[in-house]
């Protein structure tokens, strides 16, 4: 759950400059409903890479990992169990 | 490459493509996307249902429609629907924000608008909608919207329902207006290629001509249908009885990979930033013994960085060619290629016209250059717009007897190559849009916000344009966020500048104009000790 808040922190502060009501609910695909590009996705990636110590391979940019808020919790959560 | 295509296509209106390949190939799949997969007689019936519907409507002959979808099969049944039923296709890319797309309708006057349910909020801008207003369910529409309608909403879904196996074959015009493509946004004066019948199916032979596209071809796109070039990504492959796969999340490099290499796709296009993307992003190195049938990759949309074409190449399987290509929403997408044979030893070059296209390099006077000295590229064929949509003064100033000037200064070689060496004027590309700086700088003064500022392009490592904007604040509490907060609300994403610096004072020539460099140089300064 922390991880999650985190990372919501850092979309809508950073990427949303604060207009949180772009961000709907845990489920909701960035990039179907525009709230990340590809830039954005590229910069979460480097959030969770140096907030959360893990790395993630350019094989794991599949949207079962970093599409949504819920997607990136459990990938966060695989990585640091693996 | 292979040799070119064994039969003519004759098609003269950009639907009998469709139609002529339904008929040879009926159960052939012709698109993958999200929602299924799709043979021609399917997209050809629906697109028939559609087009009764929208006759029925009262739809007459180059009437506008405005389409406003994500790739996906609705989008193509109902862009083939609005050509079949004789209207004017005019596609808004849904990434323009809500005041964007108002402006549009209101230059337009669209008879119809069918909308995707998800992309309805871009209506909220409007003021009325006096147009019919179609979207996948008549439930979908919010209250907000409706109370806009004048007209009741109806439903693409119902529309759909009875696949219509007759193609309607009204008398159409070769050279009625088919498409009107927007290229700015309600900051600026909109402006719309306006493309008739005629000029796509002729730009759509000569591609299918000099890439050697058959019914075999399996497509990957990733490119919105609503950019011209993902357009005559369609137009070419549904011509040759091809097939085209749909993916629209292409930030998630390995998921189009792994499909790619499912699907055993033969072509694949992006423009610079794609393949920026897919060279500094993706697991593409994994992929070189894995994509057997990719026969090329191709690339439109603005120069790329020599370091990324070189570390493409590196990368692609050796059987994949890459195809450098450059050309025009005027010019119905396409223009000249690079021949792959010449990739290396002409890196840089935008290489030749392709069939039926002539470009010249021309002085201000119209003289045309010789070899080696530079001027403007003019292009000629059938494949040029017939002008832009309401803007006569707009038209006068690009098209000639010379043909249609195309605002990049170039040159061709000893050996008849093509280079472009930059824009005439300050429009540049951003994630393959067309940006105009003064556009982007009138909307960040609007704010309210700021005194002056400038917004440049600079290129980063690898040579992909980002916009960068120097900010004097009308007082000391103007933030950078609020500026920043300001374009996400007004601009669509490409147009936003990244970095937003807030200045004392401009720095300015002798004459009091912005020193753009010196802008630059306060920028980096700015970026890189944080003050």
């Amino acid at each position: 759950m922390a991880q999650k808040t985190k990372v919501k922190q850092f979309i809508v502060n950073e990427l949303l400059f604060g207009n949180e009501s772009l961000l709907t609910s845990d489920d909701q695909s960035f990039l179907k409903t525009g709230v990340l590009d590809s830039s954005g996705l590229l910069e979460l990636i480097t959030f969770i890479e140096n907030t959360f110590g893990i790395t993630v391979n350019d094989d794991e940019l599949v949207p079962e990992n970093l599409d949504s808020l819920d997607n990136v919790e459990k990938f966060i959560l695989h990585k640091a169990t693996a | 490459m292979k040799t070119a295509a064994k039969t003519p296509l004759p098609a003269t209106l950009i639907h009998d493509f469709l139609e002529a390949s339904a008929a040879l190939y009926p159960d052939h799949c012709a698109v993958v996307c999200d929602s299924g997969r799709y043979t021609y007689r399917q997209i050809n019936e629906a697109a028939n249902a559609l087009a009764a519907s929208l006759v029925d409507l009262g739809l007459q002959r180059s009437d506008p429609v405005i389409l406003l979808f994500r790739n996906s099969f609705e989008y193509i049944a109902c862009y083939y629907a609005i050509l079949k039923a004789g209207g004017c296709v005019v596609p808004i890319n849904p990434g323009f924000t809500p005041p964007d797309v108002a402006a549009f309708i209101e230059c337009v006057q669209p008879h119809t608008i069918l909308v995707e349910s998800p992309l309805l909020a871009r209506l909220r801008e409007c003021t009325s909608i006096r147009s019919f207003l179609v979207t996948q369910k008549d439930g979908d529409i919010p209250p907000g919207i409706r109370a806009l309608c004048k007209k009741p909403a109806l439903s693409l879904q119902e529309m759909l329902s009875k696949p219509c196996l007759e193609n309607p074959n009204l008398p159409i015009a070769a050279d009625s207006c088919a498409s009107i493509i927007f290229t700015s946004g309600s900051t600026g004066k909109p402006k719309g290629a306006m493309l008739s019948h005629k000029n796509i199916a002729a730009n759509t032979r000569s591609i299918c001509q000099y890439l050697s596209i058959t019914h075999s071809d399996i497509q990957m796109v990733i490119l919105p249908f609503s950019y011209v070039m993902g357009k005559s990504l369609l137009n070419t492959h549904i011509a040759a009885g091809a097939r085209v796969v749909l993916n629209n999340q292409f930030a998630f490099t390995a998921a189009v990979l792994r499909q790619m290499e499912q699907e055993q796709v033969t072509a694949f296009s992006g423009v610079p930033s794609t393949y920026a993307h897919l060279v500094n992003k993706s697991p593409l190195a994994e992929y070189k013994e894995r994509l057997p049938f990719l026969r090329y990759c191709s690339q439109a949309g603005g120069h790329m960085a020599r370091p990324v074409k070189t570390a493409l190449r590196e990368l692609l399987p050796s059987h994949t060619a890459i195809v450098v290509m450059y050309g025009a929403t005027e010019a119905s997408a396409r223009l000249t290629y690079l021949d792959p044979e010449s990739f290396h030893q002409k890196i840089d070059s935008i290489g030749k016209a392709i069939p039926g296209v002539t470009v010249t390099v021309r002085d201000e006077q119209g003289n045309e250059q010789p070899a080696g000295k530079e001027g403007e590229l003019v292009a000629r064929g059938e494949n040029i717009m017939m002008g832009y949509y309401k803007d006569p003064e707009a038209t006068h100033k690009v098209l000639d007897r010379w043909g249609y000037h195309t605002g990049d200064y170039g040159y061709r070689d000893d050996e008849g190559f093509l280079f472009v060496s930059g824009r005439k004027d300050e429009l540049i590309k951003v994630s393959g849009y067309r940006v105009n700086i003064s556009e982007i700088e009138t909307c960040i003064l609007e704010s309210g916000l700021a005194v002056e500022c400038a917004v440049m392009p600079e290129a980063d490592a690898q040579g992909e344009n980002k916009l960068l904007a120097l900010v004097t604040p009308v007082n000391v509490s103007v933030t950078a966020e609020a500026l920043h907060l300001y374009c996400q609300n007004k601009l669509p994403p490409f147009k936003r500048p990244r970095d937003i610096v807030i200045a004392k004072a401009m720095p300015k020539n002798v004459n009091g104009k912005i020193d753009r460099d010196q802008c630059r140089v306060h920028i980096r300064n700015h970026t890189r000790t944080g003050q």
